[in-house]
């Protein structure tokens, strides 16, 4: 148990060599080898980190995404709902409209129509009415009943108005002769009545000109120039079924 | 273990040199130390071996016990307090490889580990709080206490080289002396004894003196404001 102070020192020195070798050969690469690979792995779960963050602000973004998407298209179902009622709100009113037009457009048709069939009627009604007198006057008609027409032609020859009687006087003589037409033929003392009668109201001396028609059934034709004169059952007839037709 | 005797004897006279089997010894643990642990720190990679997975396991031990009583000053005393253990280690179980004695049942490399132990205390605390703030410590509390202060700097130093001398000596005077008495192979149970108490005694030196260590640089970090 003695002490050996080389060995004391020695083994001091050796001690110190051995903290050196240790520090150099094994502590120091295996700490900085370790602290490596705690870099690495820092930067791994770092890195780990940052996409995990970055993972969950695109899942926030998208999930934030999908609401808007929901959002927008909530209001645009809404839009589309509230378009659709109004077009059809809109298209009810044209259809009414469209349906009320042509109910009015049948209405005056049949309107019409019935005007139409109505006016057929009266005037076939006036043309039956005017065949069924013409053939009854036909019949009826004699030289009486033309002495009754001769002689109400010849009055209203006087009761003409005097702007018609300046007119007829005003044409000039000769260019147009005047024609008496009667269905029956005309007793001297009418022709001359009638001459006299045309004379004064004209102031035109020239001889008329007789002629004879059966198709005037009853009466006479007075022609002066562009001016004509009926006073015969066949015009009057005829008259009667136009004025039927201009109702 | 020697089947010679207890004795230190020399093994070569160098001048006035006289070199012991337990410089002898050292010299070859050292090598051993630096053939495992060359070849390992040049085969570092990110990916460990069974190797490196060894020595990063050694390291970490270390680092974490250091940790656990000085976390602020790992890194400057770690290499002194896990060449303590690592050394101690080797050096006590090496007694049981025949015709090889352990370093550490000659007083005089316990208490060169002893006198490394104090030297240091005093140097990382110097180093660290600056000469006049570490020698401060003794006055304090009061410097009445500034003898006891000094009688334990002394005290635990030869304790601390006598405790590991006498264990490790005891050991293997107690396999001895069953060798002689009972013969061979007898000594086999006190032998695995000795693989524990190795182990036990080398954690307890170093651990002694990581404590005194943490001691010298804390004693002064408790009081800042000195």
């Amino acid at each position: 148990m003695e002490l050996n102070w080389t060995t004391f020192l020695l083994e001091m020195v050796n001690f110190l060599v051995l903290v050196w070798i240790l520090k150099h050969f094994l502590f120091r690469p295996v700490q900085e080898v370790i602290a490596r690979r705690r870099a690495g792995i820092e930067k791994t779960l770092s890195d780990a980190k940052g996409l995990h963050e970055n993972a969950e602000a695109l899942r926030h973004q998208y999930e934030g995404r999908l609401a808007d998407w929901e959002q927008e298209r909530r209001l645009a179902r809404e839009a589309l709902i509230r378009e659709i009622e109004t077009e059809r709100t809109q298209r009810r009113a044209e259809l009414h409209a469209d349906l009320d037009k042509e109910r009015e457009k049948g209405r005056v048709a049949e309107e019409h129509r019935r005007a139409d069939a109505l006016r057929g009627l009266e005037q076939t009604a006036l043309a039956q009415a005017a065949r069924f007198a013409a053939r009854l006057l036909a019949s009826a008609a004699g030289p009486e009943t033309e002495a009754r027409l001769v002689e109400l032609a010849i009055a209203e020859l006087r009761q003409l108005p005097p702007t018609k009687i300046a007119t007829l006087r005003n044409h000039p003589a000769g260019s147009n002769a005047m024609t008496v037409t009667s269905a029956f033929p005309l007793t001297e003392g009418q022709r001359v009545r009638l001459t006299q009668a045309l004379a004064t109201l004209t102031g035109n001396e020239s001889p008329l000109r007789f002629e004879q028609d059966d198709s005037l059934i009853a009466g006479l034709h007075i022609a002066i120039g562009p001016w004509i004169l009926a006073a015969n059952l066949r015009d009057e007839l005829q008259a009667f079924t136009e004025a039927g037709h201009g109702e | 273990m020697s089947d010679v005797s207890l004795l230190i004897e020399p093994v070569l006279q160098l001048g006035p040199l006289r070199i012991t089997d337990t410089v002898v010894t050292t010299w070859g643990i050292m090598a051993l130390i630096w053939l495992v642990a060359w070849p390992v720190s040049r085969r570092l990679a990110i990916d460990p071996g069974p190797a490196q997975t060894a020595a990063e396991g050694l390291v970490c031990a270390v680092e974490e016990a250091v940790a656990a009583v000085s976390p602020q000053h790992v890194y400057r005393i770690m290499p002194f307090i896990g060449g303590l253990w690592i050394f101690l280690a080797i050096a006590n179980l090496i007694g049981l490889v025949p015709g090889l004695d352990s370093p550490t049942r000659d007083l005089s490399a316990t208490a060169a580990l002893a006198i490394l132990v104090f030297l240091s205390t005093h140097w990382f605390g110097i180093r660290i709080q600056g000469l006049k703030g570490y020698l401060r410590h003794y006055l304090t509390p009061s410097p009445i206490l500034l003898p006891f202060h000094l009688i334990g700097e002394v005290t635990r130093t030869i304790a601390l080289a006598v405790r590991l001398f006498g264990n490790m000596m005891s050991l293997e005077m107690a396999a001895l002396l069953i060798l002689l008495v009972a013969g061979f192979l007898a000594p086999v149970p006190i032998l695995m004894l000795h693989i524990v108490e190795a182990l036990v005694q080398a954690y307890i030196f170093g651990m002694l003196a990581l404590i005194y260590v943490a001691g010298g640089i804390q004693s002064q970090q408790r009081n800042p404001e000195d």
